[in-house]
């Protein structure tokens, strides 16, 4: 029998036709203007016209500046935060859909969880802007109570409302991947053993899921560290995160380069993250799934 | 109306002319991409929020058959950003804030005006030749409409006595109640007015500098947030903030007009001036579209409907446009405080507690905007 | 049902309503006569509708995005497949790099992403063209079909394809007549997420479609400038539209599924 291993040395028209779209698309769209990023942090603006160069200045300006440092420390506590937030909050859902629910709910509840990719997430933020203002629904209902009103928007609470508006539903899903795939025997012999329920999800269900609640926190973390919407405008901005300061650097007097500098900054940090992450979910010996 | 059929008849004739040379350019730039706004029947507009609303531009849309299409932009930095990375000949129209046309010069994105072209002889005089559009004895750009820049207020928190000195915004009942909107230049120069550099805000040596940054140290304590145009709106309307410094009227007399309890003065240190003009972008294959456009703009009714633009409402420059108001729509012309028998705007002007607005003079626009990101942080 | 089981039902209930009170809400006040809606409700009232039906620019914004979205999704899932296919069928030094560069775009922020484009294309004259933003939601659509394709990949044998070339089908039949057919349901798939991730996505379009606009980037601006209701009604019609949307896709996609 002819083995895929034999068509694997060949080079072949058939072969380049469905290897190639991929990379040269990425690379024209990807890779180029990545590239051109780092490049622009060695640039400069000459009254308001952006000029090849190689400078450093760029880099000295922004790393020598407080509140790129701040931003810098808010923006990780704020993603760290959510991935740690959104993981908690996820799992025992994922756990009751992957384990618990009857079917007919767990296909309703994909369903439900599959809504908020449809729906734009600017739309979804500003409806959060309605709810959550010092007028908004949550603070009348408060006050019918007694109680507020609650300033729960222009601060952070506003932006991590955002943030898991924007992660949950993600990371719910692939919570629920991950804990689908668990061989159900090995909880069965975990109980079968006299193990608790709450001990057996600690000891056999999270370790054996790990790749996938891992990787739920990782994605977490990278929307969150990027993204410039719940900040902005449930955040208040203030103080400005990361992606705040890239959108200012270009509006106010064109500082592409130093935008760059908070963009290359940010894409080394998350690399970072994501690579620590896929070393902590794949790496470590004897933890093969 | 009168003002528009004369040059739209006119039009016509050339647009034939134009519409040769448009395909000569197109040729010459090939491989060019056609962009679908390059149509003969659509002006292309770089503008603030809210200038391309029918209620200002239908008249102009109706008269001409001409399409209106405005991309918008918050802040002069960010205009001329945008005008940075589009191709040349993107805008027809750019709506500049005054202090920006001289960048816009410099960078070789506007052509200049023919000065008989408007009718500067209906714009009260102090109008009539205003710093930074003349440049060299050139014509650069058209006022269309201004306004003064002080603090907002709510009126339910402070009276006007408590903000008719910058020194409100240390009290201790505002803390966390004293929100910006998110642009260094009004912001700071308001500020500034209120560190002592009075008269001169945005033209400050070293030490006045310093005596600004310690203003702004001194009133971060307050901050309640900074707000984009909406949310400068809603923070004043929900009470997020009771006092905004850096803005004024173009803020509040739409929301008291609804019925907010809100009001803008300009303290005694003084205030600034915000200015937005037109200019005629360069490579615009529609030129005299461009300047029938302007000159509807700046026509007495094109004033007037400019003046209570829904977005955010202003003062005209236009002494036709204030009687075209007063005729037309005289609750607007009391409300916005344009009419000829009382205390009106230009009385304001007069008083000398404005101060024009204008990039910083004597620091770098980098030093500021540095300023600003710290203080925000 | 036990104890902690009712608990952790009523806990997967709140997350729910977390996720989908924005939504709801956003639906509900599209209806509400207020300019600022809140409670008490402020009366029932279509005026957002009328507004953004008779709004050029909201209009001329939605059929953008739903040009640039249905391109996006037949190259993004052509390209998801080539690669899906890639990974599958060959292995080759390089490879890692390879699916590095055609999997990653989605980790990188989409502001990093539209900023890097920007400088891109407005050095190669596309600024301000859909072509711009079609090709940088390419980027990021891409990958997601491929991983959608990919999963589906790993369920077919290795040895059918083979099977098919020992039998005397040419590549390129057995290609038409086994895999992609078996593929068809994550294609499906691959077409409808593509295509709401790119009629959803503003930040790229933000930066690199001057004058235009697509709807988000609309929404976006709307957003900035003014407080306004229409941006409920524009969200509650682009919902419906994208969930009618998506239940075709599953409905064709099982049929296509089924077929085979």
């Amino acid at each position: 029998m002819s083995t895929p291993a034999k068509s694997n040395r060949r080079i072949d028209g058939f072969a380049v036709f469905w290897a190639a779209p991929a990379l040269l698309w990425q690379s024209a769209f990807f890779v180029v203007p990545l590239g051109l990023l780092v490049a622009m942090t060695f640039w400069v603006v000459k009254s308001y016209r952006l000029t090849p160069d190689f400078v450093l200045r760029n880099w000295e300006r922004m790393f020598t500046r407080d509140y790129f440092w701040t931003g810098y420390v808010y923006t990780f506590e704020l993603a760290l935060l959510v991935a740690v937030l959104a993981s908690v909050i996820a799992f025992p859902a994922a756990h009751y859909l992957a384990f618990r629910a009857r079917p007919s709910v767990r296909r309703i509840a994909i369903f439900l969880l599959v809504i908020p990719f449809f729906t734009s997430y600017l739309v979804r933020i500003y409806s959060w802007k309605i709810i959550l203002s010092s007028e908004g629904v949550i603070n009348v209902m408060f006050g019918w109570v007694g109680l507020g009103p609650f300033e729960m928007l222009n601060n952070a609470f506003g932006a991590v409302i955002g943030y898991l508006t924007l992660c949950l539903p993600l990371t719910v899903m692939i919570q629920y991947f991950a804990l689908s795939n668990v061989d159900r025997s090995l909880i069965g012999a975990a109980h079968n053993l006299g193990c608790g329920a709450l001990r057996t999800t600690f000891t056999v269900t999270i370790p054996a899921a790990r790749i996938g609640l891992i990787l739920a926190a990782t994605f977490a973390f990278i929307l969150t560290f990027g993204d410039y919407v719940s900040p902005a405008y449930l955040g208040g901005g203030t103080p400005p995160t990361l992606s705040i300061l890239i959108v200012d650097q270009t509006k106010s007097g064109n500082h592409w380069p130093r935008a760059s500098v908070v963009a290359v900054t940010m894409v080394v940090t998350l690399i970072t993250v994501l690579f620590s992450a896929l070393f902590a979910a794949y790496g470590r010996p004897g933890a093969r799934r | 109306m009168s003002k528009l059929i004369t040059p739209a008849t006119g039009l016509i004739q050339r647009r034939t002319v134009l519409r040769g040379m448009g395909a000569t350019g197109a040729a010459l730039a090939a491989p060019n991409i056609v962009r679908a706004q390059d149509s003969d029947k659509v002006l292309n507009l770089l503008c603030w929020p809210g200038h391309n609303d029918p209620a200002v531009i239908g008249p102009f849309e109706e008269a001409t058959g001409i399409k209106v299409v405005a991309k918008e932009y918050v802040g002069g930095d960010n205009m001329v950003a945008l005008v940075n990375q589009s191709p040349v000949g993107t805008y027809d129209v750019i709506l500049s804030d005054a202090e920006f046309v001289i960048q816009l010069r410099d960078g070789g994105f506007i052509d200049p005006m023919t000065p008989d072209d408007y009718p500067f002889e209906d714009f009260f005089p102090e109008f009539q030749k205003f710093p930074g559009h003349w440049l060299e004895d050139e014509l650069y750009s058209v006022i269309i409409r201004y306004g003064f820049l002080g603090v907002s207020y709510r009126t339910d928190v402070l009276s006007r006595e408590d903000v008719d000195s910058y020194q409100i915004l240390l009290d201790p009942k505002l803390t966390g109640k004293v929100g910006y909107f998110d642009w260094y230049l009004p912001s700071m120069g308001c500020l500034s007015c209120g560190a002592g550099n009075i008269g001169h805000p945005y033209d400050i040596n070293d030490e006045e500098y310093a005596a600004l940054l310690a203003m702004m140290d001194q009133v971060k304590g307050q901050n309640a947030g900074f707000y984009s145009m909406a949310d400068t709106f809603s923070s004043l309307t929900n009470g997020d903030a009771s006092i905004i410094p850096g803005v004024g009227d173009w803020i509040t007399q739409l929301l008291a007009a609804d019925g907010v309890p809100v009001d803008s003065w300009v303290p005694k240190e003084g205030g600034v001036q915000w200015t937005e003009s037109m200019c005629i972008g360069k490579g615009s294959a529609k030129q005299d579209l461009a300047k029938s456009f302007i000159q509807y703009m700046t026509s007495p009714e094109g004033q007037a409907l400019s003046a209570v633009m829904p977005a955010y409402n202003a003062s005209i420059p236009s002494k036709a446009g204030w009687e075209f108001l007063n005729t037309n729509m005289p609750d607007d012309a009391k409300r916005l405080r344009m009419t000829f028998e009382d205390d009106n705007v230009m009385d304001d002007y007069a008083q000398g507690k404005i101060n024009i607005r204008k990039t910083p003079v004597q620091q770098e626009i980098e030093d500021w905007t540095d300023a600003w990101a710290d203080f925000k942080a | 049902m036990t104890g902690p089981s009712r608990w952790q039902a009523i806990w997967t209930g709140c997350v729910f309503v977390f996720i989908l009170t924005p939504i709801a809400s956003l639906v509900f006040f599209s209806f509400n006569a207020d300019r600022f809606p809140s409670l008490p409700w402020g009366g029932f009232s279509l005026k957002w509708y009328v507004a953004i039906f008779e709004d050029v620019s909201v209009r001329d914004g939605f059929w953008r995005s739903l040009r640039v979205s249905s391109v996006v999704a037949l190259l993004a899932t052509f390209i998801g497949f080539a690669a899906a296919y890639t990974d599958y069928r060959y292995n080759f030094r390089g490879k890692l790099p390879y699916l590095a560069i055609a999997a990653l775009p989605p980790t990188v922020p989409v502001l990093i992403l539209g900023l890097g484009m920007l400088s891109f294309f407005s050095m190669v004259n596309l600024v301000g063209t859909l072509y711009a933003v079609i090709a940088g939601h390419v980027v990021i659509c891409a990958p997601f079909a491929m991983a959608l394709i990919r999963m589906r990949l790993a369920d077919m044998s290795p040895d059918i394809e083979p099977a098919a070339w020992n039998l005397g089908a040419s590549r390129w039949t057995t290609m038409f007549t086994v895999t992609i057919p078996w593929c068809m349901p994550s294609i499906f798939a691959a077409l409808a997420i593509t295509a709401a991730v790119s009629f959803d996505e503003f930040m790229i379009a933000w930066f690199v479609s001057g004058l235009e606009e697509t709807l988000p980037v609309r929404i976006l601006a709307l957003l900035q400038g003014q407080v306004s209701p229409r941006i409920n009604a524009i969200g509650s019609v682009v919902f419906f539209i994208s969930i009618t949307l998506v239940a075709l896709a599953q409905l064709l996609g099982g049929r296509a599924g089924r077929g085979t």
